[in-house]
């Protein structure tokens, strides 16, 4: 049952490879990197610059930024007033970073205000963000900076005459929603608080609220119809008749990009919250094919696949998860070449890995040899933590425990602590609950990571007996249950009631193809092995994948066809004397312009492995 | 069945609204959604987003650390995770989840004894009652356990796992159609009780051969 859709999954990732590749390359500012000598160019505006030096050299903070980097502010600066996309891109994805590097990566880029004309706050928070320890100001001062962004984007009248890349779009909601996390995570540890924090959280009202959070989030998406846009584009209709659809805001490319990746962000929040289901359903609409547009946004891409993956696990349809990341996992392996140079890479990587300690999980729950690769280097990686949750005796909890908590995402609790109640404070700062019962109240509210994984464990508490009993009857065609309970040492009602476990086990709701929507999906047998028991007599059947060849026989033919079409071309041996035959050479010239228009070989991965 | 659950055809659109938008994190209609699981729990109807729903808006306000652990159950799709009412359930939460893994793990008479022991009556008196068919609910999670994993079972082992016996599993086999025969029963065969060794072969798909294909047509 699950094996057709294997074969089914692996052609269409194979058809994505050139898709992608080709996508790929426009990408990360190809145009190379930011240069200085850009700016001693004459057509650089020289007036303009010294203007703004004038204008601010009163400002002795300003005077103290190197002229580099003011170059490269006016210039920036002058691309978004442009919209001249090309140059903003490269700007942002390779300048910014790079003077960042060099001259502010242990301090903090000048106050936005000073260099207020020039650049967007966003980014100065941002870089707050990622590389110092943000004050309690930074945070609040972020938090108006973000909304006042979004308030430009969808409360000015009519929409936003702006262009920005795409990448740095996904950005803007990236952090936006990163930062929330951050000062969740900052805010739920009461201890460590100064009497000046509390009081500011206390009276902090809406700041990182969650509902604010999400207001941001569902406006974008509402006002920039996206859903709506998919569905139609989905139906094939015209861009015409798309445009009609979605609206002045919705035929802007700002608008459209901030409502995809604000449906990207949704995911994510909820996966934060622990609402997985809902998660799964802002999705709805989204086709999770690589051939979306905005696979081009490497970091979205492969942000998605985790946020889905790690939600069919909590829902407990293992199938579904591993089928999620085997996907973003080749690609990200086909993409290495290009994603190296970029920016984002370390944190593509660590993404990536912590996706092969999902995997490991899901595949010890629910073992399937959908990919092979795939599986390899997770084993690889988490080899002995695989075994140990393989085995399924004891070790497998902490095994589990050590994974998860590693490879999930940072969930956050929705409700802050009670900072506006100082009684309830104190009550929570106490040490030891006063009630011996709940211990887990009180872990839990620290840490909703706990709770996440108690959910999964109690997964994983109820399968653990599986291996030994499917070693057991993969021996067998046939056994009695009270042979097999002796086998096994257990008590046979026990072990009956254990294989009725099993059953369920190797049963899982699976996506179909041409479902709709991420939660959409059949029960389907995931196990090959399959048994039923008659009265007190199990009997047994196991289902074999026969070896595989075409896969290997398709990939060495087009190797050599390869080689054979590259063979053909090398210029001919210098021509004996008086053998000039023109047919030969016609043939040759012939041959030429197939190979320009024929496709290049590229079976899934040999050019990246 | 999966399309039910994203979707019941219950549901009303004044809810789908509800569900679907930013509005289901507005406090004020947390009433409404309370009304209409009040009125699944009346008519054996089940929605499991709305409840969800109703879990996130509460949430905030009595700050459950177990907004997970119901969602937990709600997961299993065990019908008594619609008992989630927020004040007791700090001190009934564990009972719950504790009676949900029993049922999770297919121990059912295990499940039985706990749900029909003594310190269990105010559950059962206060709040199961609430619920209409509730034990037929959880019967029927049996039945799914039962109908995949055997082809006949003894009388006595499913009178266990039912928590009936006599007349009543008589009569409780009969409206499921299936037939008891000298203290046997049999289970007519379904998708999951059939089971046949395969050898799954490899299927070719044109698009994996397109490109040679294509070559074989430019020479």
């Amino acid at each position: 049952m699950a094996q057709p859709r294997v074969a089914l999954w692996a052609a269409e990732a194979d058809d994505m490879d050139d898709d992608l590749q080709d996508m790929s390359l426009g990408n990360y500012g190809q145009n190379g990197h930011y240069d200085d000598t850009f700016f001693q160019q004459p057509q650089i505006d020289e007036a303009t610059l010294m203007a703004m030096q004038q204008h601010m050299a009163q400002q002795a903070a300003f005077a103290q930024i190197p002229d580099v980097v003011k170059g490269f502010i006016v210039h920036f600066h002058q691309a978004v007033l442009e919209n001249n996309l090309p140059e903003i891109t490269i700007a942002y994805e390779s300048g910014w970073n790079k003077y960042t590097e060099k001259f502010y990566s242990r301090t903090e880029w000048p106050e936005a205000e000073i260099i207020a004309p020039l650049v967007n706050d966003e980014l100065y928070y941002r870089h707050v963000y990622s590389r110092l320890q943000p004050n309690i100001d930074d945070r609040f001062h972020s938090y108006e900076n973000s909304c006042e962004l979004f308030n430009y984007l969808l409360n000015s009248e009519g929409p936003v005459q702006l262009e920005l890349p795409e990448q740095w779009l996904w950005d803007i909601i990236d952090e936006f929603i990163y930062q929330f996390q951050v000062f969740c995570t900052w805010r739920s540890k009461v201890k460590s608080k100064t009497d000046d924090e509390l009081l500011m959280l206390a009276e902090g009202g809406p700041v990182w609220s969650s509902y604010s959070v999400l207001n941001v989030l569902y406006s974008l998406i509402q006002k920039s119809k996206i859903n709506e846009y998919i569905v139609a584009h989905q139906a094939g209709k015209t861009p015409e008749e798309i445009a009609e659809i979605v609206g002045e805001y919705g035929v802007r490319p700002l608008y459209r990009h901030l409502g995809y990746f604000s449906i990207v962000g949704l995911l994510r929040v909820h996966v934060l919250l622990g609402d997985f289901t809902l998660a799964l359903k802002v999705m709805e609409n989204v086709e999770l094919n690589q051939k979306s547009p905005y696979t081009r946004v490497t970091a979205c891409t492969v942000a998605t696949y985790y946020y889905v993956g790690f939600c069919y696990i909590m829902l407990r349809r293992y199938p579904d998860a591993i089928r999620t990341f085997v996907s973003i996992l080749n690609w990200i392996m086909r993409m290495r070449q290009y994603h190296t140079r970029s920016y984002q890479y370390d944190q593509i990587s660590k993404t990536a890995d912590r996706m092969y300690a999902l995997f490991a999980i899901c595949n010890a729950l629910s073992p399937s040899r959908l990919d092979d690769n795939i599986a390899n280097i997770s084993k690889e990686r988490y080899g002995e933590q695989f075994a140990k949750m393989a085995r399924g005796q004891e070790d497998a909890v902490p095994a589990f425990k050590e994974l998860f908590l590693y490879a999930c995402p940072k969930f956050i609790s929705a409700n802050p602590p009670p900072y506006d109640d100082a009684a309830a404070l104190s009550a929570l700062l106490a040490p030891a609950s006063p009630d011996p019962s709940s211990p887990e109240y009180e872990t839990s509210l620290a840490d909703p990571a706990q709770r996440h994984l108690n959910l999964l464990l109690s997964d994983v508490v109820a399968y653990t007996p599986v291996p030994t009993l499917r070693s057991f009857l993969k021996l067998y065609t046939s056994l009695g249950a009270k042979k097999l309970a002796n086998f096994l040492d257990a008590d046979e009602e026990e072990m009956v009631q254990q294989l009725m476990v099993m059953k369920q086990a190797s049963r899982s709701v699976t996506h179909v193809s041409g479902g709709k929507g991420l939660l959409d999906g059949q029960t389907a047998s995931t196990s090959d092995l399959n048994f039923v028991i008659d009265e007190n007599m199990v009997h047994i059947a196991e289902s074999t994948v026969g070896r595989r060849y075409a896969g290997w026989f398709i990939k060495n033919t087009e190797r050599t066809q390869k080689l054979y079409d590259d063979l053909k071309h090398q210029p001919l041996p210098p021509a004996p004397k008086n053998a000039v035959a023109s047919t030969p050479a016609a043939a040759v010239v012939a041959d030429a312009k197939v190979a320009k228009t024929a496709p290049k070989v590229a079976w899934g991965g040999v050019k990246a492995a | 069945m999966a399309t039910s659950w994203v979707s019941p055809p219950t549901r009303t659109e004044l809810i789908e609204d509800l569900v679907s938008g930013v509005d289901r994190y507005n406090p004020s209609n947390v009433s409404i959604l309370e009304d209409y699981l009040y009125h699944q729990i009346r008519s054996q109807e089940y929605d499991c987003l709305a409840n969800l729903a109703i879990l996130k808006l509460r949430s905030p306000r009595h700050r459950s650390p177990d907004f997970n652990l119901c969602i937990s159950l709600l997961d299993e799709r065990s019908i008594n995770a619609n008992l989630d009412e927020p004040d007791p359930l700090p001190s009934l939460l564990p009972t719950l989840k504790h009676l949900a893994d029993l049922l999770y793990r297919c121990r059912f008479p295990a499940f039985w004894e706990v749900y029909q022991s003594d310190e269990l009556e105010g559950l059962r008196d206060n709040y199961t009652v609430e619920c209409v068919g509730f034990e037929d609910a959880v019967r029927e999670v049996v039945i799914r356990a039962v109908k995949a994993t055997f082809t006949r079972i003894s009388a006595d082992r499913l009178a266990s796992y039912l928590d009936l016996s006599g007349s009543e599993l008589a009569a409780f086999v009969e409206k499921k159609q299936w037939k008891m025969d000298a203290n046997v029963v049999s289970i007519p065969p379904n998708p999951d009780n059939q089971i046949e060794a395969t050898v799954v072969q490899e299927n070719i798909k044109l698009a994996q051969l397109t490109k040679v294909i294509a070559h074989g047509a430019c020479n």
